[in-house]
This record gives C-alpha cells, structure tokens and sequence, in this order.
C-alpha cells in the first residue's frame, strides 16, 4: 500500500492546480472595488483624448494621490495610474493639455505626461523640492511641436521654476528665485510668465510678481503689490488666474468686505464690493476659465455657512478695467459653481441643493436648470464640476461631476442621476470583522425550555410551533427559489443588500473599516463587498488624516470601539452605524496602543500613552492577569504586568528589550488572536514525531540599522522577556519594506539583500528574499526537549531548577528569492486550524496578492539532492531557491488591486475556508481555501447532471418495465 | 520616473549618472502596446531604488541613474520579464561623457556574479538603450476539468464494458439469425466443448437483461433455460 499513498502525497504536494483559482469562481467569491478616491475639484476635468474625436473623458487627481480616467457614460475606470499614496500631504496638480491628447500631472517631486486615452506615460521628470504649481504654456500662433509645461518648484524655501518640453520632458530653461519668497503660483498669458510669490515674513506678506520670458526665461521685470494688511498666509490669496487672456491676482480685505482685483502685467488694483450674504460671508472664491481664448471673464462667489451668492465681471482688455456685468440671486445652502468654456463662450454651473443652473458668463439668462434627481442617498453635494455643451442654438446639455458628503462621486447629466462610484470607500486606514448580530437565537429558547417543567415547556413549545407557523408561507414562497438555486449554477433572483443575515456557512460577515476621512463603513462581505451603512465618526478637517489605532469589535454587545492615535474613541452599533458613544475630553491623551485584555469578566480595550503607561487606572477587579508587551517611549519593547493593591493595581515594568545599538525596532508581531493549532507535532515519513514549538506568547521583533544596513529578527517571548531567537542579515536596503508575520510555530520575513562586496562574505545574490523559520521542541523527533511530558510550561520558571535557562525552540530556516517586493504579510485563519496556513502576501508591484502555499515553504525540503519517496509522502521536495510568482495562486487574479495597505482574514464556519479582506486605495475580498474546498461541494460538483442522470435511469426502468414484462410473457407463451 | 533615495556613496566625484532607456521590442510573441499602464520597471540595489513607468513609445526612461550595479524588474500584470543586471560604471567610451553602462542577463536564486547572455547597447544622444523581453503570459485561472460525457468513452474501462455488452445483446441476434445448419454446428461445437469453459459464457448468453430490470428473478430465468432445452 506503500506506493499509492506516497503518489498521492506528490501528487498533492506537486500538483499546484489544487488550490489554484478557478476561472468559474473568479469574479464570484471574491470582489473588488475599484477606486481612486475623494477627487479634488482644482483637479478634475472633462478633456478629449483624441482630439479629433468628439468623446471626452473625465480626469481627476484624487486626495490619495491617484490619477485616472473615467468614461463619463458608465463611470467606469479607463486608466489609473497610483503616483503617490502616503507620501505627500497636499496631493500635487494635474491638467489637461488642451487639444492634445494628453495630461500632465506634478506631485512631490515628479512631473509626468500621460497618453490621454490608454494611461502611459508620454515622459517623466524628477527635481529636487515639491511642485507648487503646474501651468501648461500655450502656443503662439502658429508655432510648431506641443505645448511646453511650466512647473514651480520649492526647494529649501527657495523657488525654481522650469520650462519642461513638451515632446520629452527635458529641461528648456529654468528660473531660480534667489530671494526666500513664499512661491505662490504660475500664471502665463500669450506674451509673457508670471511667477508670483509673497514676499515678507508670516503675518504679512505683500505680492510679488515677477515676468519672465516665456522663450528664455530671462527676468524682464519685477514688481510688488502692497497687501501687507490683507494677505497674511499663502491661502489668503484666492486666486491667480491660469492661462486665461487676462490672468488676475485676487485676494479680499480682512472683513470680507471688499475685494481686490490686479491683473497681471498691467498696473494698479481694482477694489470689488463682495455684497452682504445672510449669515455673513465665511468664504469667498473666485471661478475664471482656464483657456486663453475664453472670454476674459470671471464670478466672484460669496459663501456663508447658510446661503450663497454670486457676481460675474468682465475685464476690458484693452483699458485693463474690471465690469460687473450681472449678479447671480442668493440661495439658500452653500452651494458651488463650476466653470466650463466652448470656444470663446464661458459657462458657469451653479449647483445648489437640489438643483443645476447653466448661465453664460455674457448675460444673466438662463440656459438650462434641472431639478437633480438622485436615485440612492447619497447625501448633500459639496462640489462639482461640469461640461456643458450647445446643442443647438438654444439648448444646452450639462454633465456634472459632483462630490457629496457621503463620498459618493455621482455623474448627473442634466439633472439626472447617470452613475455614482462609492469612492468613500477608499483610503481605508483600518479594519475589522464583525459578526452579523442574530436576534433569534433558537438555542437560548431551547435552553430556557429545558430548564422549566415539562408541561410548560410543553406548552411553550407548542406555542413557539404555533407561532412559527407565521413564517411558513414566506418559507413555502422563497422554498422554489431555493431549490433553483441550489440545483441550477446560476443565481435565481436577487439578494436584498441592505438586509444582512448569517448564511450557513459563515462567509456573510460584516467588515468594518474606518477611513482616513474620518467615516466608518460596514460592507458584507458574503455579498459582494456591498455596503451596508456608513456614518461620518469623526470630523477631520481638510489635510487632516484619521490615524486609528485599532477597532474592536464586541460580537456579544453588537459594538464596535475605535480608537484613534489621537486619543479619540467611538461606540458605534455594529447593526445600524449609529453613534453609541463618543470619548469627547478636550484633553486627548495620545495613545501608542490600544490592547484588548481579558479578565474574569471578558474582554475590554486597555489603551496605552506614548510612554507605554495605561491611560487609565486600572481597579483590581479589571486587572488583566498577562503581561502585556507594549512599544515604550525609548524604541523599546516592554512587558508590562498590573499587580493588584487593594482596590487598585500599580503597573509594573516586568521586563524591557532594546535591540543591539544602532538598530532601532520597526515591527512588532505578535500571533493572531484566533490562531488554533490542529495537531501538536508534525508526523515524519518514518512515523516519528517532532514536536512543534508552540508558544502562544511569542512575538517577532523586527529591528533595522540603516547606516550599517542590517536587520535582525528577534523572537520574543513576551512573559519573561527571554530572547528565544536571533537573525541578522548584512546588505539589507532599510528603505524598502521588510514585513514579517508569526503563527502556528512559524514566522516568515522578506527584505531586499544585496551581495556583500566584502572579500569575506559569500558570493550572494541580490533581490528581495523571503526568509521562513519553523520551530520545534527539540532537533530530534519524538523528543520534547526541556518541556517534557510536563502539562504546564511557565515561561518564567521554565524548569524545577532555580535561575535556568529558558526552553530554547530549534529554529530551521530556509530563504528564497523573489521576484518582487512584498509590503504586507498576513496568514490565513480557519476554525479549527486543521487546514494548513497559507502566507498571503502583497505585492505592491503587480498591484496582487499572492498566496504562498505552506509545501513550498516548507524548511525542512531536501537541499541539493531530489526528495526521496518516503520524504514526497511526507509532502517534501527539493528545495529550489527561487519562488516564482506563479499566476494561479494570486489571489486577485486579473483584478488590479492598487495601495492595499493591510489585509484581514477571518475564518469561516467552513473548516476549509478563510475569509481575507484587503484594504488601502481599492479594498478586496476573497475566500480562500488552502486545503482544497474539501467539505463544501464546489462549482466542479454538477448537481445539474446528478439530477439529470438519476431522471435519465429512472425514465429508463419507466420504458423497460413493460419491455421486459412483455418478454417474459413471449417467453411463457412460446415455451 | 521617481526617485525613491539617494545612493550615500562615500567618494562624491565617482558618482556620475547616466539616463537609461530600456525598450520592449515587438515580437511575434508580444505585442507591447497591449500591455496595461500599470506596468512599471524598477532598478534596485542597496539604499537606491529607482522606478520608471511604462511609456507610451514602450520604454521605461530612467533618468540621473547614478554609478551602481543594479536589477532590473520589469513589473507587469499581465506578462513576466527577466530580470536584467544593469551596471552603471565609470567607464571610458569615447565621445560619451565619463560613464559606463552594460547589461546581462541575470538568474535569480545564483550569486550575483552569475551573468548570463550580454544585452545590446546602443547609446543614442547620451540615452543608454536596452532591449528587454518578456518570458510569457500570466495565466491566472485554471479551467476546471467539467465533466464530459466523451471523457468516459475513452477509459478503457468502460471500451471493455461496451465491448461486452455488445457481446450480451448481439449475440441472442446473431444466433437467430444464423442459418439452421450453421446453427446445429454451432451448437454441437458448444456441447462438445468442456461444459466448465464455456458455462460461464452459456450464463452471459442466457442471460436476461430485461428481465432482470423488470425485478423479476429466478423463476423467469428457469423458464427461458427450460424453454432453451426445449428447443
């Protein structure tokens, strides 16, 4: 029998198409939202990317750095390029190169063209400093090759500007201002380029602006508006018109009451009167097109918190003056404008509540007003953009692109909803799964029913059968869909997606993730990742991003706690989203950590400050009885125990680990909550044992120095402190990602080494390394090593001798190469841990998740020579140094996940299945099964054909029977 | 193009930068064009990691790409790439500034040391071009294997088994149809030949396949042996 079950084993171990993904349960388990975040109006446009063709797309740059085109008729993503995510704070520029097929965007230090229709890049260029602006320089008549960008750098408070080319991107002149002015922007008309800066110190600045010529970018004059008493910081000046024939400066007095107009290149200022809104103006903005043969005109928009109102001007060309030409009526609510241009004419949009105003920028009248019709409740709008097209002479068309408060970027086309992307959902900063809440729970009835008498429990079941029967027509109703459902492959009817129920199979969970704009969403993930409530938890002002430091989610009470770095901490219903609680003290502690501790009474969230003290103090019955290793303020490690004093406990510093000098600790991991082990040992090929090193309190301590470029691993264990083991790799790039992860008796690590140029070391190789490490109780099998047959192991006193040594665990190691770099590690989670673990990993650069069976990492596979057949049983083969990013177990198959900064996974009331939830930019989820779906009948399992066949045999013996009777009866008769 | 740090290299006036160009060529394996924007290329070593994406003329341009010994990742979602080593060094090409660049093939998993097959490099306006290649087409999913009812046709099995079913329900047809003096010889060979041998076979002949659907067992069995007998 030997054989058959060897060949088995290699076949399992060898053949990878077991747990590869199927191309019929792709798109089906797993889902995806593809997003590019919050777009920012400065940013957003409608732009033809051919521009012959008629067809226009819609460009943003969003609030994450994401730039991308959508089809403006399904709302689909037709390129997306991610060009910064967590690195800048005010995410760069972005402009369409108009009538050329393409756009440029500047973010941090980069400047990029990019091919309008297809999302590849046309050039790129990288400087030192930030990009404070971007202009695209028009032609002059006439001239030949495309437009040459203009881009105002700021580098060490000094200010660059550069012409890049428009074929290549290289460098045709470049400007350095000398002087410490604030650079402002950059501003072109057809003669000359306006660098405008502010010149003084904070608290009072005046305008700078100096001309350049645009061939040379020689310095033809300079000159400075007085406005020291108006414009104290950068954001006080409101506008400087881009590329329009006659681009202005704006900015406003202090009260809000006038405003003042230059226009550059001529001289003087023109003052504006801003009129009196009901409530008082709190912001005032400035709408002027962006194209230089739109009509020099521009609006003048007052905002109160309550209504708004309007005033449109036109500037003479000529004599340099400044006209009102007409005043748009106040409204109620704060409403937003938008600027189009066609040719010459300029249209303003004005949106409000519930309505889409057109207007040219010529006369007051009306050119089309739609009542919005919004199909979901999205919320109210806060900003917008629009195109606007003459049809014919007198009627116009209006696309709006509009943001609402809820997240939802929405495309109306005159005032009806066309398609809406939840783009809310992205820049999710943490999450967590949650049970779906059951109200009825059959087994506390059955329980309370079992503990009365038997005739009332009687009575009370009758009556519970009795009021059961309520249900039965809706049960006898939804009882054909059901069959169909299970018997055909396709779905049968719709799910409601608001509704949320447990399914039988665990895999309907709530996944609630907390963005960095302050929202908290629940999404479920057994149907498609739909959402199922959202709520604004916290205020974040602009350019503020929520930073939480754990969600906690309590399936007994259907609570969520969050809590933010800040301090800051929200109860919400698990159900409904609604606000439970909220921790609302003027004096936030800011917290390093928040740890979910148990007690006799269950668990509770025990939050830390920055020098790893509990915020609160902690009374004896609450007193956690683990010690609990927190990050301290010296870059240490430190375990941390409460002993009780009477009615109160007093912390105390239990043990505290500082990694060698120079190194400083980046990661911290610990094993997952739910992490249950099968079996205690591994079963070898000769039917030994060797016994795994089970410790459920160890953690992984990752530590970098990166002037020596070393790392090291260090495994804890977190109630003595003892260090268990150590690895230190030389020619370590600290600046790339070195994740790691810990579970089971296993931790796995990658980090990008290089060869060693020093004559001592090894030939090495360079490239990203994935390093796994197995532990056991002792090197030889069936042994236990220091723990022996004891039943309790204490980590502090490990053994009856006094002051002895801690239990080592025997480390095997086994290191591959990559190809790619992983910037997230996590493993997957099943009930029982019977199916094998699988190390999920992110791969930044195929924006994938990729799946790494535990066979292959394996550190126990044959080195240099081919596995023998006793080891193939055991599932071992030859090691291979290299790990190749095989297609098929790339979780996100031909799905594009980009800026996925974590994933979660939860196990399934499935033995076989993992439920993983990835989340960042886009979010994903998915359903793994690492040992095969063996206790779920899959797609594979045709009950269609089942049916068919038992209906076939059953017609067969339906036509036989009277066959074969009508034989036997010949038979009689002819014998 | 993004630079990510800058190389901390001890003796400044050795740091010189080259601009590099790698370029997908068509080949009738691979058409460029139809690769996503996604795709990006990066040259990394120790503390410099440089990342160049896709362009639309299908090169990726590194730009100021400072002295060092690099590998080159060609990150693609739908296609893989070999890696390339490309090393950037203080050479002396004449006409061309101070620098130096080639680039080899690589394995990954063997000492860097380990080149492979030259690249060819052309330099063209100070731009240092190189051809990259794809290896293949990332195929993702895997078709199940459904089931086909011509898939149990072809087990060898289930030829046996038709083979005799054949045998079963053709022979009765065969015999009827036999002349009657084939018939006689027939059936005298059958006698003569050992009753052991071919009472299996006689069972199989007389075997009622109807009547044994029908459920109707022994009795009808009995009948059509006596009837035989008869005959």
């Amino acid at each position: 029998m030997r054989l058959p079950i060897s060949l088995l084993c290699l076949t399992l171990s060898i053949i990878p198409n077991s747990r590869a993904i199927f191309a019929d349960d792709a798109y089906e388990i797993d889902y995806h939202h593809q997003l590019l975040g919050i777009p920012q109006t400065h940013a957003t446009f409608f732009h033809r990317p051919r521009p012959l063709d008629k067809p226009t797309l819609l460009y943003t740059l969003s609030d994450l750095g994401v730039i991308g085109a959508v089809n403006p008729a399904t709302g689909e993503i037709v390129w997306r390029q991610l060009l910064a995510y967590d690195k800048v704070d005010r995410p760069g520029f972005f402009r369409p190169v108009e009538g050329e097929g393409s756009v440029v965007s500047a973010i941090d230090s980069r400047v990029d063209a990019w091919d309008a229709s297809n999302g590849k890049a046309n050039w790129g260029n990288t400087f030192a400093g930030t990009a404070k602006d971007l202009e695209v320089m028009e032609k002059a008549a006439g001239a030949k090759g495309l437009k040459d960008i203009l881009v105002l750098f700021e580098e060490a408070g000094k200010s660059t500007l550069r012409k890049l080319e428009g074929a290549t991107g290289n460098v045709a002149w470049e400007f350095k201002d000398e002087s410490s002015d604030v650079p402002l922007q950059v501003s072109t008309d057809v003669k000359s380029v306006y660098l405008v800066a502010l010149h003084g110190a904070w608290g009072g600045y005046n305008v700078k602006v100096t001309v350049l010529d645009p061939a040379t970018g020689k310095k033809t004059t300079e000159y400075t508006l007085s406005t020291k008493s108006d414009v104290h910081s950068a954001e006080d000046v409101l506008l400087v018109g881009a590329n329009s024939a006659a681009p202005i400066v704006a900015w406003t007095d202090k009260t809000l009451k006038t405003m003042k107009v230059h226009i550059l290149g001529k001289s003087g200022e023109q003052s504006l009167p801003l009129k009196e809104v009901n409530g008082g103006i709190s912001n005032v903005t400035i709408h002027a097109p962006h194209l230089i043969q739109s009509l020099p005109h521009f609006l003048v928009h007052s905002q109160s918190p309550t209504s708004n109102r309007a005033d449109v001007y036109h500037i003479d060309l000529t004599t340099g003056s400044i006209t009102l030409a007409y005043e748009l009526p106040q409204l109620v609510g704060q409403g937003a404008i938008s600027t189009s241009s066609q040719d010459a004419n300029v249209y303003f949009t004005r949106f409000t509540e519930d309505e889409i105003i057109i207007l040219s920028s010529i006369s007051h009248g009306i050119l089309g007003k739609w009542k919005v019709t919004l199909e979901d409740d999205h919320g109210a709008l806060i900003q917008g953009i629009a195109e606007v097209v003459k049809k014919a002479s007198d009627s116009y068309a209006a696309r709006s692109a509009i943001v609402t408060n809820s997240g939802d970027w929405v495309l109306v086309r005159n005032g009806a909803e066309a398609w809406s992307r939840p783009e809310g959902l992205s820049g999710v900063v943490a999450a967590e799964w949650a049970e779906i809440p059951q109200f009825e729970s059959l087994v506390k009835t059955l329980e309370e029913e079992s503990h009365s008498n038997p005739l009332s429990a009687y009575i009370h079941r009758v009556t519970r059968h009795i009021d059961d029967l309520r249900y039965l027509p809706g049960w006898l109703e939804a009882l054909p869909v059901r069959v169909l459902n299970s018997i055909l492959p396709i779905e049968v009817g719709t799910q409601n997606t608001r509704v949320v129920t447990r399914d039988t199979f665990g895999f309907n969970k709530l996944v609630i993730v907390a963005t960095q704009r302050g929202q908290v969403i629940a999404l479920n993930a057994g149907n498609k990742g739909s959402l199922v409530w959202s709520m604004a938890a916290q205020a974040m002002s602009s350019g503020q991003k929520w930073s939480v430091q754990g969600i906690f989610v309590n399936n007994k009470q259907g609570q969520v706690e969050i809590y933010g770095t800040l301090g800051d901490r929200t109860i919400l219903n698990a159900t409904t989203g609604e606000i439970v609680g909220k921790h609302e003290e003027a004096d936030f502690k800011p917290i390093s950590a928040a740890v979910a501790v148990e007690d006799e009474s269950g668990t509770w969230i025990m939050p830390f400050d920055l020098q790893g003290k509990s915020i609160y103090d902690v009374p004896s019955n609450l007193a956690p009885s683990d010690t609990i290793a927190v990050r301290g303020p010296d870059g240490d490690v430190r375990g941390i125990k409460f002993e009780i004093k009477g009615t109160t406990t007093e912390q105390i510093l239990q043990w505290s680990f500082l990694p060698r000098s120079g190194q400083k600790i980046t990661n911290v991991v610990a094993r997952p909550a739910h992490d249950p082990v099968a079996s205690i040992g591994k079963v070898l090929w000769d039917r030994n044992v060797l016994y795994k090193y089970l410790n459920p309190n160890a953690i992984l301590v990752t530590a970098i120095d990166d002037v020596a470029s070393s790392a090291s691993f260090y495994l804890l264990d977190s109630v003595s402190g003892d260090v268990l083991y150590i690895a230190t790799h030389e020619g370590i790039d600290t600046n790339q990602p070195i994740p790691s992860a810990l579970t089971e008796n296993w931790f796995a690590y990658s980090i990008f080494a290089d060869s060693l140029s020093t004559t001592a070391a090894l030939p090495g190789s360079k490239g990203y390394q994935l390093v796994v490490s197995e532990l056991f109780e002792s090197e030889f099998p069936n042994d236990r090593g220091p723990f022996g047959a004891a039943e309790n192991t204490s980590s502090i006193n490990p053994s009856d001798i006094i002051n002895a040594e801690p239990a080592i665990p025997h480390v095997v190691t086994q290191s591959f190469m990559i190809p790619e770099a992983i910037s997230k590690m996590s493993v997957t989670q099943t009930g029982q841990g019977i199916t094998t673990r699988q190390l999920l990993c992110v791969l930044p650069g195929v924006n994938g998740i990729f799946a790494i069976p535990r066979t292959l990492l394996d550190p126990r596979r044959p080195v240099g020579r081919d596995q023998t057949a006793l080891e193939a049983e055991e599932g071992l083969f030859r090691y291979k140094p290299f790990i190749e990013v095989d297609p098929k177990y790339v979780l996100t198959h031909k799905r594009e996940v980009i800026g996925v900064k974590d994933i979660i996974t939860s196990p399934a009331l499935l033995e076989s299945t993992s439920l993983l939830f990835a989340f960042g930019i886009d979010i994903f989820g998915s359903r793994v099964s690492p040992s095969a779906a063996f206790d779920i009948l899959g797609k594979g399992f045709n009950k269609l054909s089942l049916v068919a066949t038992v209906v076939a045999l059953w017609l067969g013996v339906i036509v036989l029977t009277p066959m074969a009777r009508r034989k036997q009866i010949n038979l009689q008769w002819m014998s | 193009m993004h630079l990510k740090c800058f190389l901390l290299l001890p003796i400044l006036s050795l740091v010189l930068s080259a601009h590099l160009r790698f370029t997908i060529p068509t080949t009738a394996a691979l058409n460029p064009s139809i690769l996503p924007p996604s795709t990006s290329a990066t040259l990394t070593t120790l503390k410099t990691h440089y990342s160049a994406p896709l362009r639309s003329d299908n090169t990726f341009d590194f730009r100021n790409v400072t002295t060092g010994s690099y590998l080159l990742d060609v990150h693609c979602h739908t296609h893989s790439f070999a890696p390339l080593r490309v090393d950037v060094t203080v050479g002396s090409i004449e006409g061309v500034g101070g620098e130096m660049v080639e680039a080899w093939g690589t394995f990954r998993g063997n000492e860097w040391g380990n080149k492979g097959e030259a690249m060819g490099v052309e330099i063209e306006k100070n731009i240092w071009k190189f051809p990259v290649r794809a290896a293949g087409v990332k195929e993702y999913l895997v078709e199940r294997a459904g089931f086909s009812p011509l898939s149990i046709l072809k087990s060898p099995m289930i030829l046996i088994a038709i083979v005799s079913m054949g045998l079963v329900f053709g022979m009765p047809y065969l015999m009827d149809n036999m002349d009657p003096e084939m018939k006689a010889e027939f059936e005298e060979r059958q006698k003569s030949g050992g009753v052991g041998a071919t009472a299996g076979v006689q069972n199989i002949q007389n075997f009622d396949a109807a009547a044994w659907l029908a459920g109707t067992g022994k009795d009808a069995k009995k009948g059509e042996a006596q009837g035989k007998i008869t005959k």
